[in-house]
């Protein structure tokens, strides 16, 4: 392998968890609508900025996480800079809890993440509420969430094998 | 490159300046959120919003034919489990369509006739434009869908989408490839309706939940709506052409009148994009209360689809 190739494949692994983060956003703003549209569409970025945030928060820089949160508001059409306020105090609040989670079993990690889901619906629903002016239903954010929570096991162990396997080793 | 793995940085980051660079992108979120709060429509977001749109347009044009083979496969399982039920409904539906057909036809004759005078005048044609869905906000309180058909052929913010139906939305920005629908439900939704037969007109306000309320504009008088009356666009502040099919009032709940949308946003895949200009009054351009008024002359006879 040449000196270039080496070197894009060094860029390419240490960009991976925001790519994977792109990807997310990009998920979110596909037609999705399984089982007549009741399934709702998991918010797989929170779970890439919150995975990296623990287990290597040099992959995943803040201004990675600003971009990933603006491109869904973009995306998505709501308000600019809400998601990439949820990111960014997700991955602030994780970095301070970080020794705590480090080494834990996974179920553990999983309940963490759960919280952390819950504090991300509250700054969600109150933002939204203030900006519409009234109080929104609560239900469709908490399906989404609870969505996101349940998958957390699958993308935890993918992404730790990929952190493992490919981005660390080698 | 060379700073790449050499001094045991193996990611993008810094750690030492990190927890800086966070608090300051979390602010400058901040201040974008508030600034968006007081200026949504300013010139620099909405730009960015559409240059956004229209990069991540082929994606979303690639990806949207898979998903929506993925979303039949899965839908399907459902409707095996209901074949009966929906073809006892489907046979009972096509005999009601069968007798509003006799009657269109009836109507057309009649309408042919008048057409025929030479004192009538043809109002202007809506041009409509067809497009795919290729994205929809996955978002709890963000509800708006994402089609392939942009500035490039003629779609402008402001005009009405539809399906086969009835009003999905209506566009909020537009890409050169692709634009943004925003969908009845989403809480920045407001779309004036009337309701058939009760003769009072008002606004369709979002809710973020599926089923949209009419607030009324004038309330002297208490409105006697029925549930089953149906709703449709009234064309008031000269965006929207009148007569569009919205749906059917399902009660009143708390003193708000619910609307049953007739749109499916769970089905919405092809819509049509209505580029309707309301007819300007002696040559001079329509200003929004001349437009609205031209509109309700004109209105009668609107072609709007799924008639009846």
């Amino acid at each position: 392998m040449g000196y270039r190739a080496e070197n894009l494949l060094r860029l390419l692994k240490a960009a991976a968890p925001t790519l994977l983060g792109l990807m997310g956003v990009i998920v979110l703003a596909l037609p999705i609508r399984l089982f007549e549209g009741f399934a709702p569409t998991p918010l797989i970025p929170l779970v890439v900025v919150f995975f990296w945030s623990v287990y290597g928060p040099d992959y995943l820089p803040p201004a990675s996480v600003f971009v990933i949160g603006l491109l869904q508001d973009l995306l998505t059409g709501g308000p600019l800079g809400l998601w990439a306020v949820v990111y960014l105090v997700t991955q602030f609040v994780v970095l301070s809890q970080r020794s705590y989670f480090l080494g834990r079993e996974q179920k553990v990690v999983w309940i963490g993440f759960a919280v952390v889901a819950v504090g991300a619906s509250m700054i969600l629903w109150l933002v939204m509420s203030l900006m519409s002016g009234a109080l929104l239903p609560f239900f469709a954010l908490a399906a989404q969430m609870a969505a996101t929570v349940l998958i957390y096991p699958l993308f935890g162990m993918a992404f730790r094998q990929l952190h493992r396997r490919v981005l660390v080793e080698a | 490159m060379e700073f790449l793995g050499q001094d045991r940085r193996e990611g993008l980051g810094r750690k030492a300046h990190s927890r800086f660079v966070l608090m300051l992108l979390a602010l400058v979120s901040v201040l974008l959120l508030l600034s968006s709060l007081y200026s949504a429509e300013a010139s620099v977001f909405k730009k960015a919003r559409e240059g956004v749109l229209d990069a991540a347009s082929p994606v979303l044009a690639l990806l949207a034919g898979p998903i929506a083979y993925i979303n039949e496969t899965v839908g399907y399982v459902s409707d095996y489990f209901n074949t009966l039920k929906q073809n006892e409904a489907l046979r009972q539906e096509n005999a009601e369509l069968r007798q509003w057909m006799n009657e269109a036809l009836e109507l057309r004759e009649i309408v042919a006739v008048y057409e025929g005078l030479q004192t009538y005048e043809a109002p202007p044609e809506a041009q409509p434009v067809d497009a795919y869905v290729i994205g929809e906000a996955n978002d709890a309180f963000a509800r708006s869908m994402i089609v392939n058909a942009g500035r490039k052929r003629n779609i402008e913010s402001g005009q009405a989408v539809v399906d086969d139906k009835g009003l999905i939305g209506r566009i909020v920005d537009t890409g050169s490839r692709a634009s943004r629908v925003l969908l009845l439900s989403d809480i920045q939704s407001r779309v004036p309706v009337y309701v058939e037969g009760a003769a009072v007109e008002g606004i369709l306000v979002g809710r973020t939940r599926d089923r949209p309320a009419i607030s009324f504009t004038e309330t002297s008088e208490p409105v006697e709506i029925i549930p089953g009356q149906r709703v449709l666009t009234s064309g008031a502040g000269g965006v929207l052409p009148r007569g569009i099919p919205v749906g059917v009032v399902d009660g009143e709940y708390r003193s708000e009148i619910v609307v049953d949308l007739y749109a499916d946003y769970a089905r919405t895949r092809l819509v049509r994009v209505i580029n309707y200009e309301f007819p300007s009054i002696d040559g001079a351009p329509a200003e929004t209360n001349e437009g609205a008024e031209a509109a309700d002359d004109a209105g009668a006879a609107e072609p709007a689809p799924a008639e009846g």
